[in-house]
């Protein structure tokens, strides 16, 4: 129809209103055109129907005009009220229900007397400001000038009849002509500083309902806040809304403006509140991983995720997360890995450092193979349910350490994470004390710790049980057993009377026994290494839980409260016995004590600490408690240690306070000569090694005071300080975040905390290396444990035999050369030993160790036995061995092992963290090595080296 | 087509409609009811205000009483949760609160100004704004007032022209910026075009422009947090955003304008649960329904260094007509999320739904 009657009109001219020469209204014309402002005005042309009536190229006119530019205001036509036809049935159902829900919502109100009526105006706000002053006027039009010239116009108000006849277009055209010069007339008046938004709402004499309506509102404003970028603001009103009530979604939508803040802790807090109250909140889950991701905690955003994805296996977003994070662990894996042994280790103590780092990886692949599930299920949402069961199966079959699914369901926050890891590693054990694990340190260590200086062992069974001490440290505890068991059959097929060493046999087997929660072995194990050596610390705490995990609580609690009898210290049993008394009073009412067996009384000889009393006690061993002629002596020479350990401390202490740190030092270690359990002693020490700046020493003095006593604050304060001076700043984080959750309220460790915060965030870079380093002090401390334990057998004997003259220093110096003596021995076979070389060699800064497992290890293998363990420490002290001590000898194996040690892994790394004094170290090296230039190498050679070394 | 409903826009449903005897000049919801109030004039030329209650489908009269003059306008802003008194501004210049459970009486009562009270607000009750309650009318006598309800009489802020200055109606006033104790601001909008933003805690006059034509209708997005956006509507179907963040020195504040309704744009209400949605009412009878997007960056620094404000934009997300008369009143549910009332000139009062806001 338009198009017919379209040529006709071309002769016609232009049209009435807007001069369009007719020609373009046409479909071909209004096809090509792009001027919108041209095409509205056909439009309207068109519409008005002025040069006739044309619905299809109206219409065809307004698709173009759509097309080019769809917000044109030509576009918008008067439309009635949508009506039901307008909705889908269910649509409608929905608007109409949710309205009549809202009715009868408001009319049950109104019929309960929540508001009190009350009759005065306004009752019950006596918090108001008081009344404005009531003088104030203030003259509306202050500026004259401005005012006069603002009236160009007609100002008068109009006539309500005169607005009939008000052209609207004509005055909107004139608008659009003039509108920006408005604001520029616009005047100023200086702003004040903006007030704080109060953070808090007073709720008093609010009922529930006007709560929940002030707590919405106040959410409302936060999301208005959010949704301008504001998100100082929206944090603010979020707060508010959660300080009137607290709702998930508050501090859901908190922790994500927080986000956006990158105020990651708070956010994490957040978080946690949102999953405390609805464990399943997908955002919340999702947030979680997010800032867990930014704080690098990549395993622990991983668990979200999969979380999210177990709820939601669609969720594109947790996917594409899952992935990225997957990528980054992978990317970090060593950092991370050592990262997480670094917390875990940390309270764990003395958890063989091996066992933590397969749990890492083991985490860590069962994460990816969870993930992997995870993304399975998405391609097949109705397998969904079991592929997850069979993930988490997958976890749990993984080790038998991994942290049980329970716990996964709940994780805690980074901090507490490592805290609660070794407990609910101790369930999935089967133990049913979780603190035992933790608490107890005579637990804690491997089974071999003692008794590895002890050579009465045949060597065929000493080689038996070190490699079952090894197995266990790697968490094989059934491949454990076996080696025990063979170097017991030996022993005792051999008919040697070696009780206390076949008592650790015993003992180390017991431990395998119970991790692998077989019970009663464990306790016959027990009972056959009690019989050898009475009253013996670890069987009879592995027996007691043991028992404690059989039900057997009777048994259990006497063996518990023999344990505290020989060492009153010990957490675990501290625990264990109240949480068995509980028990028992449960299970056979007041009366429950008489059905006890009777509890051994423990010889004094055997006990070891007596906190209350203050009382010295010496550490022996009950080795010779048939010997009641050297009990007597014993008694005396106690007696006598007692009072000159007293004097002794209070000397040093005198010392501290006059300042004189290096004295007191002196004084401290005489002390410890006498007894080296005293742990204010260690921790006193620490702090003069402190004030003398030397951290190294202050940090195994605390590491001895908390492997006595594992919740000792001032230690955990004092190492913090050390690992503060040592520069590993994560580790000193970690010990004050352990002062602060035995005791919140310290302000210095608060201070603190945050100061080595800054210092960590600043050198991000150098955080790889210092967690590096941490991870291989634990180790360290683990060695100078079993040192100690040998040095309380010596000195016990030799506390016996002789008046004190033998010094315990004396014997820690010896006793890491006898032990690097003993492993040089053999060529490391592995990484894993050649690591645990290193770390003795490092703690006593042992060069000539150093020299002689550098001689016998073969240059070429350095990179693989090194791995990715290359740090600065080691470095230093490889470099100083090959000078002093290799370099006389043969010079061409130092330039092999200066080549090799050039490739191994993270040895850039290093160099970067060299200083400069320590940089001579090396270029001093090199110059030594040309001086005693070799056939084996050339100067070229030499100095190609020496560019890799960037000197 | 490009208003055609796509399956995400809101749409507007007129749920209710209820024809009246008398003009409407004014419609509120009784906040935490399912009620609300008419207000107006009779033929007679006496006050009317009816209370309704919104009943399955229907609206249901539950009371109606009869003033000795014309009422103009109402608001419960002032007024606690707990009694929800009704102050209302008449044709005879009173500001009168109301205990509409014993309306005989008024609790509070003023004659405020020598003509009509064209416009109320009231801000620091319904627990919205920080601070007193207080309430403020701007009148054809040229004067803003605020006023106290602790305080008989006498407001305790008076914005008038000076002596022989040219008094202009004010059309319009609203609260704003009262998010602690002391901070306040009033806006009004006068016949000529005039919008002044008087500080009640400095007791200046902050700001003023000119809008060229006569204002309608100011509001603020919300009267309780420091000041964000301003809406002001006006004579020839135009209203300006602005926004309230960043004052410039000499330019003020940013705004951008935006030309709907083909007529006189009489009214603008904020969503009570958002902020950045708006619905303007029409001489034509038609209702728009706008959405405000913020910049990128909302301030930036001019060559020299001052800040200024950036102006976002606003987008249509629904229009609908429904009568061929001014839609005079416009009021949101503060309880319900897209509930509406709005009274036109064709003596009806209707209620809408507005469907699907939250996925704006």
């Amino acid at each position: 129809m338009g198009d017919e009657s379209v040529p006709s009109l071309l002769d016609q001219g232009t049209t009435k209103t807007y001069q369009i020469p007719i020609g373009h209204l046409d479909y071909k014309f209004i096809e090509k055109c792009t001027d919108v402002k041209h095409l509205e005005k056909i439009l309207r042309v068109l519409r008005s129907g002025e040069e006739g009536c044309y619905p299809d190229l109206t219409l065809f006119c307004e698709k173009r005009i759509e097309h080019l530019d769809p917000g044109s205001r030509a576009l918008r036509k008067d439309k009635p009220a949508a009506t039901a036809s307008d909705f889908t049935a269910e649509e409608w159902e929905t608007i109409n229900g949710e309205l009549m829900s809202w009715m009868t919502e408001m009319r049950e109100d109104d019929h309960k007397p929540q508001f009190l009526g009350t009759d005065t105006l306004l009752e019950g706000q006596d918090n108001l400001p008081p009344i404005r002053c009531s003088s104030s006027c203030l003259p509306a039009n202050q500026n004259e000038k401005l005012q006069n010239k603002q009236r160009y116009k007609k100002n008068i108000p109009r006539d309500y009849s005169e607005w009939d006849k008000f052209d609207v277009e004509k005055e909107c055209s004139k608008i659009d002509e003039g509108g920006e010069e408005n604001n520029s007339k616009s005047r100023f008046f200086n702003r004040p500083s903006l007030p704080l938004i109060e953070k808090k709402i007073d709720t008093t004499g609010m009922t529930k309902k006007e709560k929940v309506f002030i707590a919405t509102r106040e959410k409302e404003k936060g999301n208005e806040a959010f949704a301008s970028g504001d998100y100082m603001e929206a944090v603010t009103y979020y707060t508010r809304s959660i300080s009137v009530l607290p709702t998930a979604a508050a501090y859901n939508n908190k922790a994500q403006a927080e986000i956006k803040l990158q105020d990651w802790d708070s956010a994490l807090q957040d978080c946690e509140k949102v999953l405390d109250m609805e464990p399943n909140n997908v955002k919340a889950l999702m947030r979680r991983a997010t800032v867990n991701n930014q704080l690098k905690n990549y395993e622990t955003a991983i668990e979200d995720l999969n979380k999210v994805l177990c709820i939601e296996p669609e969720n594109a977003v947790a996917k594409k997360n899952l992935l990225e994070t997957e990528k980054k662990l992978k990317g970090l894996k060593p950092v991370s890995k050592t990262e997480g042994k670094g917390k875990r280790i940390l309270i764990e103590e003395i958890e063989d450092s091996e066992g933590s780092e397969e749990r890492g990886e083991n985490a860590e692949e069962c994460g990816r193979s969870s993930g992997d599930k995870g993304r399975r299920q998405a391609a097949g949402p109705a397998a969904m349910g079991s592929a997850q069961r069979k993930a988490q199966g997958a976890k749990a079959e993984g080790r038998e350490q991994r942290r049980d699914p329970a716990g996964t369901a709940d994780p805690k926050g980074t901090a507490e994470e490592g805290a609660q890891r070794p407990e609910q590693q101790g369930e999935a054990d089967g133990y049913s004390n979780g603190e035992g694990a933790r608490g107890s340190p005579a637990e804690q260590q491997p089974p071999g710790a003692h008794g590895d200086g002890s050579t009465s062992l045949p060597p065929a069974a000493a080689e038996l049980k070190r490699e079952g001490n090894e197995l266990f440290k790697g968490g094989q505890f059934g491949e454990a057993v076996l080696r025990y068991s063979e170097a017991i059959e030996h022993v005792v097929g051999l008919g040697e009377q070696i009780p206390d060493d076949l008592s650790i046999l015993y003992s180390n087997r017991a431990a395998c026994y119970l991790k692998e929660g077989n019970c009663s072995d464990c306790i016959q194990d027990c009972n056959r290494a009690l019989e050898l050596q009475a009253f013996s610390l670890k069987p009879l705490l592995r027996r007691a839980m043991a028992y404690e995990s059989m039900e057997r609580y009777r048994q259990a609690y006497v063996d518990y409260k023999t344990v505290l009898q020989i060492d009153s210290s010990i957490q675990a049993a501290n625990d264990s016995v109240n949480r068995i008394t509980k028990t028992l009073i449960d299970q056979d009412g007041s009366s429950w004590r008489e059905k006890l067996p009777p509890i051994p009384v423990v010889p004094v000889a055997a006990q070891q600490h007596r906190w209350d009393g203050g009382n010295f006690t010496s550490e022996v061993k009950p080795s010779n408690t048939t010997d009641t002629n050297g009990e007597e002596q014993l008694q005396m020479n106690r007696e006598k240690a007692e009072e000159e350990f007293k004097t002794l401390k209070n000397e040093g202490n005198d010392f501290v306070k006059n300042g004189k740190y290096e004295e007191a030092v002196n004084k401290y270690s005489e002390c410890m000569k006498l007894n080296d359990k005293e742990c204010t002693i260690y921790t006193n020490r620490a702090l003069c090694y402190l004030k003398l700046y030397k951290y190294e020493e202050a940090k195994q003095d605390c590491d001895h005071v908390l492997q006595i006593e594992d919740s000792n604050i001032k230690a955990f304060y004092r190492r913090a300080l050390a690992y503060k001076g040592l520069q590993n700043y994560q580790a000193s984080v970690d010990d004050l975040n352990k002062v602060l959750l035995i005791d919140p309220n310290i302000l210095e460790a608060k201070n603190e905390l945050e100061q080595v915060t800054q210092l960590l965030n600043l050198g991000s870079s150098a955080v790889t290396g210092s967690l590096q380093k941490q991870r291989k002090k634990i180790t360290i401390q683990e060695v100078t444990e079993s040192d100690e334990q040998e040095e309380g057998q010596f000195a016990a004997s030799e506390d016996v035999v002789t008046d004190d003259d033998t010094s315990k220093e004396e014997v820690q110096k010896s006793t890491p050369l006898k032990t690097s003596e003993k492993l040089t021995i053999s060529e490391p076979s592995n990484a894993y030993d050649f690591g645990q070389i290193i770390n003795v060699v490092n703690a006593n800064k042992d060069k000539v160790a150093c020299a002689d497992l550098l001689t016998i290890t073969d240059p070429k293998k350095l990179p693989v036995l090194l791995s990715n363990k290359l740090e600065v420490e080691t470095f230093l002290i490889f470099i100083q061995s090959l000078e002093y001590y290799v370099l006389g000898k043969d010079p061409s194996l130092v330039y092999q092992h200066l080549f090799y040690l050039s490739k191994a892994e993270r040895f850039k790394v290093v160099l970067g963290l060299l200083s400069k004094n320590e940089k001579e170290q090396v270029q001093q090296l090199f110059d030594l090595l040309a001086e005693n230039q070799n056939h084996q190498y050339s100067s070229e050679d030499l100095e190609s080296l020496k560019k890799v070394y960037e000197l | 087509m490009a208003a055609a409903a796509g399956p995400e826009r809101p749409q507007v449903v007129a749920h209710v409609q209820q024809a009246l005897s008398y003009t409407l000049f004014d419609c509120k919801w009784v906040p935490r009811s399912a009620r609300l109030l008419c207000l107006g004039s009779a033929a007679r030329g006496t006050g009317v205000v009816q209370l309704y209650e919104l009943r399955a489908g229907r609206l249901e009269l539950l009371r109606e009483i009869e003033k000795a003059k014309p009422i103009k306008c109402g608001t419960f802003g002032a007024a606690s949760l707990q009694q929800r008194y009704l102050a209302t501004g008449d044709f005879g210049g009173s500001l009168n609160v109301w205990n509409l459970e014993a309306p005989e009486i008024p609790v509070y009562s003023v004659k405020g100004h020598k003509e009509i009270i064209n416009s109320i607000d009231g801000v620091g009750g319904l627990g919205i704004g920080e601070g007193a309650p207080e309430i403020v009318t701007g009148s054809r006598d040229g004067t803003v007032k605020v006023w106290d309800p602790r305080q008989k009489d006498t407001p305790v802020a008076n914005m008038e022209p000076v002596q022989g200055e040219s008094k202009r109606d004010c059309w319009t006033v609203a609260f704003g910026n009262a998010y602690t104790q002391e901070e306040r601001v009033v806006c009004a909008g006068y016949d000529n075009g005039d919008i002044k933003l008087f500080d009640l805690k400095t007791m200046s006059l902050r700001w003023e422009t000119n809008i060229k034509n006569g204002v309608c209708s100011v509001e603020f997005d919300r009267k309780d947090v420091n000041m964000n956006k301003l809406v002001a509507t006006s004579l020839e179907g135009k209203f300006h955003v602005f926004d309230m963040r960043t004052q410039h020195p000499t330019k003020g504040f940013a705004s951008v304008s935006e030309k709907a309704h083909k007529s006189t744009i009489w009214q603008v209400r904020h969503l009570p649960q958002n902020r950045d949605i708006f619905m303007t009412s029409g001489g034509a009878g038609s209702l728009h329904l706008w959405k405000y997007e913020y910049p990128a960056q909302r301030s930036k620094k001019d060559s020299e260094g001052a800040e200024m404000g950036v102006a976002g934009s606003v987008s249509l997300l629904q229009n609908v007509t429904l009568s061929t008369q001014p839609i005079s009143s416009l009021d949101w549910s503060p309880d319900k999320k897209g509930l509406c009332v709005c009274g036109a000139f064709d003596q009806t009062v209707r209620v809408l739904i507005v469907t699907k806001l939250n996925k704006v």
